[in-house]
Order: structure tokens, then C-alpha cells, then sequence
């Protein structure tokens, strides 16, 4: 074979082993890889079966979130992480410059929020929601970080409320009922 | 060949070696150094950018000094300030004080490797040999400087690496004593100083733009194995070794009679077609790197050896134009890691984010308790604050299990998903920085076609 065919074969040779190499890679899903993304905090998400103590807690709690991070502008999930532990929040605070005033402020409208789908969803009763609006609306940080993290106490609460009232509880309350 | 002093040609040979080793040989230690000195992934880059840059600056200069003052002192002395500065950076406790202490190994290690070549010739008779000599010398050295690196970081620390230059820089030296000797009592010079002529400009611009694509090849592979899929030094060590494997199998393939242009152009191909692989990597899987590195190996063997045949083919001085192959060679590995590096750590970082921030969204969105889900947010909050930036190992956050069996296959469940999601995180990441590698190697086929007589 003469040398311009075997520098000829060389480079289509290597030509075809890059070409295969990458091709194989690209079929097996190379490039098909996206990262998860986490959904928009300030976007409404409906709750899902809002049916029995657990499942309501849980939905609040989400919605709390949502509405906190919105306010601060991360994500819900990156928030979820920082309300974990007190170091952990103060990290996130620092990370974020955001001083205790403003988390305060943004865990009470989450927790207004919370409230907020609770109605909408079915799951409080409209004549309880104003109230306990009212209510989250002047919790201190920590203990709105609480009602975010097991927000079954507030909601206990609302039930001896209306102990007195027992007949009424499922008309007002229709997600506590037992 | 009887004539000639073999034990001057290994120690000269040794020399090219460790120094052109330099520029690679601490690639594996990065990531320990980085924790060591507690600095960034942007600042410790400069540990290997600053030695490839001072190389790049001094290299050309340092060869027309050795060619003044006489290339055995020149090498003498090189090799003596290397090992010092070896020492040197081998006792840093900072980053500033071990960069400084790069750039001075970078100066005694141009100055030594320039007037190598210019004392070579002497010594083995014919400048064609020579030329070979140095050549397979310093790709050895820079095949074998990574795994050399990575085992002595496992075994003994990062700071070995730089110390166990020094008694070798020195061993290398020896022999060459006698000739500086030489030079200082006769004031004769080892060579005539002869016309330098221009340097060939295309083979040395591909040159570098080949020398950038390995760069990230090995660098970014590095990381990807360390601080992405949390392998150890030894391990990817292991690992990278395919590819100076590949390369020494590609110098045993290497075809004779195809012409230079040729083989530069294949090789070019073969980085980018590895590159280009590595950037599309399906899986966090180590076996998965194996067939791109066999390619970035051959087509590195092919390219350096043709491209430095080409500049340095027919041109006097040797040492000169070596000196300008080494330029480029260090100037490219600089200016890859300069460009590549802002690229790949804004990527990791933010990736690292979202990969986090969707494995919260599993665990969030899953069906265990509430109080589990809230606890396990915790746990792995902390899990990412203990590994300080690096894609973490995520399993300790979900341990104890829980022991109802279904919180436990569950948790499990999302033990698996959000492991998966950070690597499959770290992966993508790297994908920018290996295809502008990729790009790179083909941008080099720019001056290689352009260079029409380069063939030999």
C-alpha cells in the first residue's frame, strides 16, 4: 500500500472509531440526561387527597413551605432543609443574607398560605380559616418553623376549640373528622 | 553506540522525565490539597496552571541562556533549583506559598529541559536520536506523572509527591556535573552558537491546541473520578492509566511511512472522538471511561509525536526549537485549564444544587411519614455540609433505617433515587468541559491541514 493511501486509511480509520465511539454513547442516552427540576414555590399546586389528619398536616406543612420560599425566592426544598435543625437555618440565612425579621415575616405567609389551600382544598372550613389566618399571622418565627414542621398541634387546637361543639366539627372541619 | 555513556543519556532522559511529569503529576493530588489548604476548585487549578504557565513564559528564554552559559551548567543548575523548589513546595502549608514554589520549580525545570536537548546531541552522537530520546523522555513522564501521583498521595500524602523529586532531580544531575565542570574551567561551550531559525509556527500552534484537549482529558477526568463518583486517588490512578497504556500501545502502532500530516490528524481525531465520548457519557460508570481513554491515548501518541517530529525537523537549534515545543506544549495545558476551569466549577456547583434540590423533591414528595420525611431533609442537609462541596456519598443521611418494613423499602427507594441523581448531577456536569476539550482537539486540524509541508 503506498503511503498517501495508508495516511488515507489512518485518518478515515480514525474518523470512524471517534465517530462510532460517540454514536454508541449518544444512542445508549448520552445526551439525553435533564436535571430535575424542582417545581416554582409561587405556583399553586393542588392538594392531593386531602382526606384524614395525616394527609392534611402533610399538605399544610407543603403549602407552608411553598408560600415561605416563595416569599424568599428559593426553593421549597431548599428551605425544607434549612427550617431542619437551628444551625442549618442559620447557614441558610447567612447564605442568603436574610435576617430573622424576614424569615419571620416570609414563614407567616406561608403559613397564611397553608391556610389559604386548606379552605380552598376543602380541608378547613371557611368560618375557622379567618381565625386561624389571623392566628399564624402573629406567631413568632419559631413556632411558626413548628406548625410548618407538625402543624397537628394548631390544628388539635382548632379541635378542642370546638369540643363544646362536637355536632358542628365535621360541617367546619370536614378533613378532622375521626 | 559502544561509545556512548549510557549512564549520562538515562540520567539526562531522567531529567526530561521528571520534569515534563511535573506538569501532570499532581493532577490526582488536587482534590487533597484543595481539603488540605481549604481552598477552591478554582484555586488549587492554579497549582498545575502555574507551573504549565511559568513553563510556557521561561521555556524559549531558558534555552538561549543554556546555549550562553553553556547547556551542562544550565542543566546543573536547573535541576538543582527544580529539587529546591521541589523541597519547597513540599513544606507548604498555603496555597500561595505552594504556587510560588511551582513557579520556581518551573523555572529550574525549563532551564533543564531545554539544555537536555542541546546536550544530548553530543552525547549520542546524532541529532535525529537525540530528538527521539527527548521525546519519548518527556511523554513518558507526562504518561506516567498522574498514577506516580496518585499512588504516592494514597499511600504516603500529597507532599511526597513534590520531596521525592528532589533526590531524583539530584541523581539526575550527577552526571552531568562533569560537563558544567567543563564549561566553567575551559569556557568552551558544548555547541557553536549558531542562527536561530523561525520556529515552524502551524506545528507548534497545534501544538498547543492538542496539548489544551489533553489537558482537559486528564483533568477533567480526574475530578469527574475524585470529586464526582468519590473514588479514591489509588483507584483513579488505576483508572487513568489506560491512558498513557493506550498511548504507549499507539507509539508500538505507529505507522512509519504515513506522513506526519497524516498521523497528526488521526491523532487530533482520536482525542476529539474521546472527548467528544466522555462529554456523552450515559451512565456514572468507571467502565464507561475506559474506551474514550483508549482513543485520547492512541491519538495523543500519534499527534505529539508528529507535531514535535515537524517543529522540530531540519531547524537549528535544537534546543531552541525544542524550547518552543515546549512553549506551546505548556501554553496550551494553561490555557485549557484557564478556560475550561470557570466552565466546569459553575457547572458542578450548580448541578450539585439542582441535583440536591430534585433528591429533596423525592424524598418531600414520597409516601413515608411526614416526621421521616422532615428528619431525613435534616440528615441529608448535614450529610452535604460534612462533604464541603463534594458530590456526596448519600447513604450515611438514610441510616438507621426505619424499622417498619415499609418505611425501610421505601426509604431505600429513595436512598437509590437521590444517589442516582447526584451522580447522574456530577456527570453532567463535566459534559460542557469535554466538549469544548472535544472542539479544542478538532481546531487543531486548522493549522495541521494548513501545514502542508510538514510531512518528513
Amino acid at each position: 500500500m503506498s503511503a498517501t493511501r495508508q495516511a488515507r486509511a489512518l485518518v478515515i480509520s480514525a474518523l470512524i472509531a471517534s465517530l462510532a465511539l460517540t454514536g454508541v454513547y449518544l444512542a445508549a442516552g448520552g445526551a439525553s440526561y435533564v436535571p430535575a427540576k424542582t417545581q416554582d414555590p409561587c405556583k399553586h399546586r393542588p392538594w392531593r387527597n386531602p382526606q384524614g389528619i395525616e394527609e392534611i398536616v402533610e399538605q399544610f406543612s407543603f403549602s407552608a413551605l411553598d408560600g415561605a420560599a416563595c416569599e424568599l425566592g428559593v426553593s421549597r426544598e431548599r428551605l425544607a432543609r434549612a427550617l431542619a435543625t437551628p444551625r442549618s437555618r442559620e447557614r441558610f440565612m447567612q447564605r442568603y443574607g436574610i435576617d430573622d425579621t424576614e424569615l419571620a415575616r416570609a414563614l407567616r405567609a406561608g403559613l397564611v398560605r397553608a391556610v389559604d389551600d386548606a379552605e380552598a382544598a376543602g380541608a378547613l372550613s371557611p368560618l375557622l380559616a379567618g381565625p386561624l389566618r389571623e392566628t399564624v399571622r402573629r406567631v413568632p418565627a419559631d413556632q411558626a418553623i413548628e406548625l410548618i414542621h407538625d402543624a397537628r398541634a394548631l390544628l388539635d387546637n382548632v379541635q378542642r376549640f370546638l369540643e363544646p361543639a362536637r355536632g358542628l366539627l365535621e360541617q367546619f372541619l370536614p378533613g378532622l373528622s375521626p | 553506540m559502544s561509545s556512548v555513556p549510557r549512564p549520562r543519556v538515562a540520567a539526562l532522559a531522567l531529567a526530561v522525565g521528571l520534569v515534563l511529569a511535573d506538569s501532570s503529576i499532581v493532577v490526582l493530588a488536587l482534590p487533597q490539597i484543595y481539603r488540605d489548604l481549604d481552598t477552591s476548585v478554582a484555586g488549587v487549578t492554579w497549582v498545575l496552571v502555574s507551573f504549565n504557565l511559568v513553563m510556557a513564559l521561561v521555556a524559549v528564554p531558558a534555552a538561549h541562556l543554556a546555549r550562553r552559559v553553556g547547556p551542562g551548567r544550565a542543566t546543573a543548575v536547573g535541576l538543582a533549583v527544580f529539587a529546591g523548589a521541589g523541597i519547597a513546595c513540599g513544606l507548604s502549608s498555603e496555597l500561595s506559598t505552594l504556587i510560588a514554589a511551582r513557579c520556581v520549580q518551573a523555572l529550574g525545570g525549563a532551564a533543564a529541559v531545554t539544555a537536555v536537548l542541546e546536550l544530548l546531541p553530543t552525547t549520542v552522537g546524532s541529532e535525529r536520536r537525540a530528538v527521539t530520546i527527548w521525546a519519548i523522555a518527556g511523554a513518558t513522564g507526562a504518561a506516567l506523572g498522574p498514577a506516580v501521583g496518585g499512588l504516592l498521595t494514597e499511600l504516603v500524602s500529597w507532599q511526597s509527591i513534590f520531596l521525592v523529586q528532589a533526590p531524583l532531580a539530584l541523581v539526575a544531575g550527577v552526571p552531568v556535573l562533569a560537563v558544567a565542570r567543563h564549561e566553567a574551567a575551559t569556557g568552551v561551550l558544548a555547541t557553536e552558537l549558531r542562527r536561530t531559525g523561525r520556529p515552524h509556527l502551524l506545528a507548534n500552534v497545534a501544538l498547543a491546541m492538542v496539548s489544551a484537549a489533553i489537558a482537559a482529558a486528564l483533568f477533567l477526568l480526574v475530578l469527574l473520578l475524585i470529586e464526582g463518583w468519590r473514588l479514591t486517588p489509588i483507584g483513579a490512578a488505576v483508572v487513568v492509566s489506560v491512558t498513557p497504556l493506550a498511548a504507549l500501545l499507539g507509539a508500538r502502532l505507529e505507522p512509519e511511512a504515513v506522513s506526519a500530516r497524516a498521523r497528526a490528524a488521526a491523532g487530533a481525531i482520536l482525542i476529539s472522538g474521546g472527548l467528544g465520548a466522555l462529554a456523552l457519557l450515559p451512565k456514572a460508570e468507571v467502565a464507561l471511561t475506559l474506551p474514550p481513554q483508549l482513543l485520547v491515548g492512541i491519538g495523543l501518541s500519534l499527534v505529539l509525536s508528529a507535531l514535535t517530529e515537524t517543529a522540530l525537523s531540519g531547524r537549528a537549534p535544537q534546543a531552541i526549537h525544542g524550547g518552543w515545543t515546549i512553549s506551546a506544549r505548556h501554553a496550551g495545558v494553561a490555557i485549557g485549564l484557564i478556560a475550561l476551569t470557570p466552565l466546569f466549577t459553575s457547572d458542578i456547583a450548580q448541578q450539585r444544587r439542582d441535583a440536591v434540590d430534585a433528591g429533596t423533591a423525592v424524598v418531600l414528595d414520597s409516601r413515608v411519614s411526614p416526621l421521616l420525611k422532615l428528619d431525613l431533609s435534616r440528615r441529608i442537609d448535614e450529610r452535604l455540609e460534612s462533604e464541603r462541596g463534594r458530590v456526596p456519598t448519600i447513604g450515611p443521611a438514610f441510616e438507621p433505617l426505619p424499622e417498619d418494613p415499609a418505611d425501610r423499602a421505601s426509604v431505600l427507594r429513595l436512598r437509590s433515587e437521590l444517589q442516582d441523581q447526584l451522580d447522574r448531577g456530577a456527570t453532567h456536569a463535566f459534559s460542557p468541559s469535554f466538549g469544548l476539550g472535544a472542539l479544542l482537539g478538532l481546531l487543531a486540524l486548522v493549522p495541521i491541514g494548513l501545514a502542508r509541508r510538514v510531512d518528513l
